[in-house]
């Protein structure tokens, strides 16, 4: 079956970065005169040849932008025919051409959007397209937290074969960037603006000797679910708190908890006693509930689960409650990917006191966990 | 409610045959036998598990028919109520002598042994700990279990010690479990060092042999002959249905551990025990390896050129250590091409695909068996050799 794939390149993505600046959004003029070179458009074409020379038999309509948006990189790649859905007026392109690309992609109802860019990027197709396309990244730009990204350029033409022939499947993804409010400030911290919809690995549980089944990643979630409601059950004195990410949020809805899906939440016996907490909230319930669990889930391509979209769960918050209270689910497929497991709280000692525990269990089902190396 | 109750039989079943994920059985004319009769078509047999061919052992057909002659051709109960015979008590003496521990006990099948023993040795508050390679009945049998699953990447030893540090300070009890062999690879799992590590940490180590069992080890002995480790093995456990030629799950170690096992598994306490044949072939099987040798012996030499020759064709064999050689070719279609082609020049080898191996790993696996002749073998290296580049394999 032909697949409709659009494509969009965000040429000045990942200028900043050579010349020592923290992305190229808003800056680009001062990267230019810092001499920065363009890198989307080569990271663009080396992913189109390579999936074209290995995989030049998967059937693919692709849809595009003009010029350096899309349409040069295909040409250039040795893509004779394509759709241009979306010609940019300017000279230089902005965020705003991404954001116009994605909403021509979405009347064309395309399959997925592979896009070549960084963080800023990723976020401005996040906006528009939410989670009704998912998102496939070829790493470019100078930033790149968010969970949408191959590895590189190869990996990123392997994962397009894949999914195009569905061996991949549809999981989540977040979507990671600078926080520019506190950047303003003088602060440099990685948000979690929301939860895309990306490309993964299924899990697989074998049904016969050599026939196997792909599990969805709700399956999974409906299993890390079942483990919750035990803790909760065998720890009723204990206050926990929720996460952020797709898999907390699908587990506290599960539990028709009213979570939040990008902050942390407070639950006792079942019901929440603190909702979208700042640190000082946390902290405020600490001297009410001395027993305390915190449920979390990695976040974004690199595997932290701290630091990265719950700055509330600060060192001093982690401390009282104590590293051995935290409770780390996933789905496999989403481990599969981030093999490592990291914390970036601000405090460099809680840190590596971190990566010394050199391991945590990680829930992936149903009372059943494996071990995954820590590291900073 | 209108319902058909019978539609998602015919349902699921055209789902698999969609997918092609259905078993088309093939079906054997003679015994299994080096040279098999399969389909009507006789083929060089390389995907039986009849690794020492004593299924065809004059000894092992005699001792059958003897104890059908004597006892019968059925047991008449299971083994709790008035299934046990004399012949299945000597099985199970004469096994415990051979594999050196102090006891042993005899199961319906090696899936019966995991599925029926596993759950009782780990229950709530306890944990299993698992390698992440673990044959489908082990996997089984732990689902059964109340236990909590911790599961270490595939026998690195590292990962093991982390899981167990980490089980120690919040469970009871701990089992550790282990495939011998790992029939995918043919790899064999460091048991030394994973009994070592359990024993620092208090844990129950055990091993599911099937594999390994009349195969490793002096005489055939298993995994902890092979690895000097006898009776070190809390359970090992095992199978008369590969290398033994008959069919039975075994489980030897401690009389305390035989005398719970079969207080406490039910697929041992409700299903019928073994007829008189199956208990007269095993106990002709153990004897059959302990006075020649050569079965063992020829195994090994057959194994040894095999692997020499794939491997000088330069065919990529994995890391085998054992006669279950696999021959890795790559994507899925070109193993499932290259046992075809071996079966139009008579040769029977499965592929074995994506996802029970890696996406990029398909292979053909070849089981090696005592009975083929140098000749057989370098009939089916030819034809492999051939085939390897005709579809540009090497």
């Amino acid at each position: 079956m032909i697949s409709k794939i659009s494509f969009v390149v965000n040429p000045v993505a990942g200028m900043g970065g050579k010349v020592g600046l923290k992305g190229t959004d808003g800056v680009l003029k001062q990267a230019i005169k810092l001499g920065a070179k363009p890198i989307a458009p080569n990271k663009a074409e080396e992913t189109i040849e390579e999936f074209i020379s290995k995989h030049s038999k998967d059937d693919i309509q692709w849809f595009t932008c003009s010029e350096k948006m899309g349409a040069d990189e295909l040409k250039k790649a040795g893509i004779k025919e394509m759709e241009i859905v979306y010609t940019s007026n300017g000279k230089d392109t902005n965020s705003n051409d991404t954001k116009n690309a994605c909403k021509e992609f979405l009347k064309k109802q395309v399959d997925l959007i592979l896009f070549c860019g960084g963080d800023g990027t990723a976020r401005d197709i996040f906006e528009v397209v939410k989670t009704k396309i998912p998102i496939l990244g070829i790493p470019s730009g100078v930033k790149m937290h968010s969970g949408v990204f191959g590895v590189n350029t190869s990996a990123t033409a392997k994962m397009l074969h894949e999914f195009v022939n569905k061996h991949l499947t549809i999981g989540d993804a977040e979507i990671m960037d600078l926080d520019e409010e506190r950047y303003r400030k003088g602060e440099w911290n990685i948000r979690l603006f929301g939860i895309a919809k990306g490309i993964v690995e299924p899990t697989y549980v074998q049904v016969g000797k050599t026939s196997f089944e792909s599990v969805s990643d709700d399956e999974i979630k409906d299993e890390l679910t079942e483990h919750i409601i035990d803790e909760i059950e065998q720890n009723k004195d204990y206050l926990f708190l929720f996460g952020s990410g797709g898999t907390i949020d699908y587990i506290a809805k599960k539990l028709d908890i009213k979570n939040t899906l990008l902050g942390i939440d407070a639950v006792y016996n079942k019901k929440v006693v603190g909702s979208d907490l700042n640190e000082e909230g946390i902290l405020k319930l600490l001297e009410n509930y001395p027993k305390v669990k915190v449920i979390l889930s990695p976040i974004g391509a690199q595997g932290f689960i701290l630091g990265r979209g719950n700055l509330q769960l600060s060192p001093k918050v982690i401390e009282k409650i104590g590293l051995d209270n935290i409770i780390v689910v996933s789905t496999p497929s989403k481990l599969a990917s981030t093999p490592y497991i990291r914390v970036d709280t601000g405090d460099k000692k809680l840190d590596q006191l971190f990566a010394k525990k050199e391991f945590m269990m990680i829930v992936i089902g149903y009372r059943l966990s494996r071990v995954v190396k820590t590291t900073l | 409610m209108n319902r058909n109750p019978n539609a998602f039989l015919k349902e699921e079943y055209d789902e698999l045959v969609k997918n092609s994920f259905d078993w088309k059985l093939r079906i054997l004319e003679t015994g299994s036998t080096p040279h098999s009769v399969v389909d009507g078509k006789e083929v060089i047999m390389l995907c039986s598990n009849n690794y020492l061919n004593l299924s065809n052992h004059p000894k092992l057909m005699q001792s059958a028919i003897d104890a059908t002659k004597k006892f019968g051709a059925g047991s008449g109960s299971v083994r709790a109520i008035a299934g046990t015979m004399k012949i299945h008590m000597e099985v199970e003496k004469r096994l415990a002598k051979f594999k050196r521990t102090e006891s042993s006990l005899i199961y319906q099948t090696g899936f019966a042994a995991n599925a029926g023993l596993i759950p009782q040795l780990a229950g709530k508050g306890d944990v299993i700990i698992s390698d992440e390679l673990n044959h489908g009945s082990i996997i089984d049998g732990v689902r059964l279990a109340k236990a909590d699953r911790a599961v270490y990447k595939h026998k690195d030893m590292g990962e093991l010690e982390k899981v167990l540090k980490d089980a120690d300070k919040k469970y009871n009890r701990i089992l550790v479990i282990t495939d011998g062999v790992f029939s995918m690879d043919g790899d064999i799992a460091p048991m030394g060092e994973i009994v070592k590590i359990s024993n620092e940490y208090g844990a129950m180590t055990y091993v599911d042999d099937a594999h390994g069992e009349g195969v490793i080890g002096p005489d055939g002995r298993g995994i902890g002959a092979h690895f000097g480790i006898e009776g070190k093995i809390d359970v090992e456990m095992g199978t008369f249905s590969k290398a033994y030629g008959v069919v039975g799950g075994l489980v030897a170690g401690s009389q305390d551990l035989v005398n719970f096992a079969y207080n406490k598994s039910r697929t041992w306490l409700l299903s019928g025990s073994h007829p008189p044949a199956v208990a007269g072939a095993q106990l002709a099987a153990i004897n059959v390896l302990e006075t020649e040798p050569e079965h063992v012996n020829r195994l090994w030499d057959n194994t040894k050129y095999f692997k020499k020759e794939l491997n000088s064709m330069g065919f990529d064999i994995g890391e085998s250590e054992t006669p279950i050689t696999p021959v890795i070719v790559g994507e899925s279609s070109k193993a499932k091409e290259l046992s075809n082609g071996l079966y139009d020049e008579g040769i029977f080898a499965l592929p074995i695909v994506f996802p029970m191996v890696a996406r990029d790993k398909a292979r053909i696996r070849t089981m090696m068996n005592a009975g083929l002749t140098k000749k057989d073998l370098d009939y089916t290296l030819d034809k492999f050799e051939k085939l390897g580049k005709k579809l540009k394999i090497i």
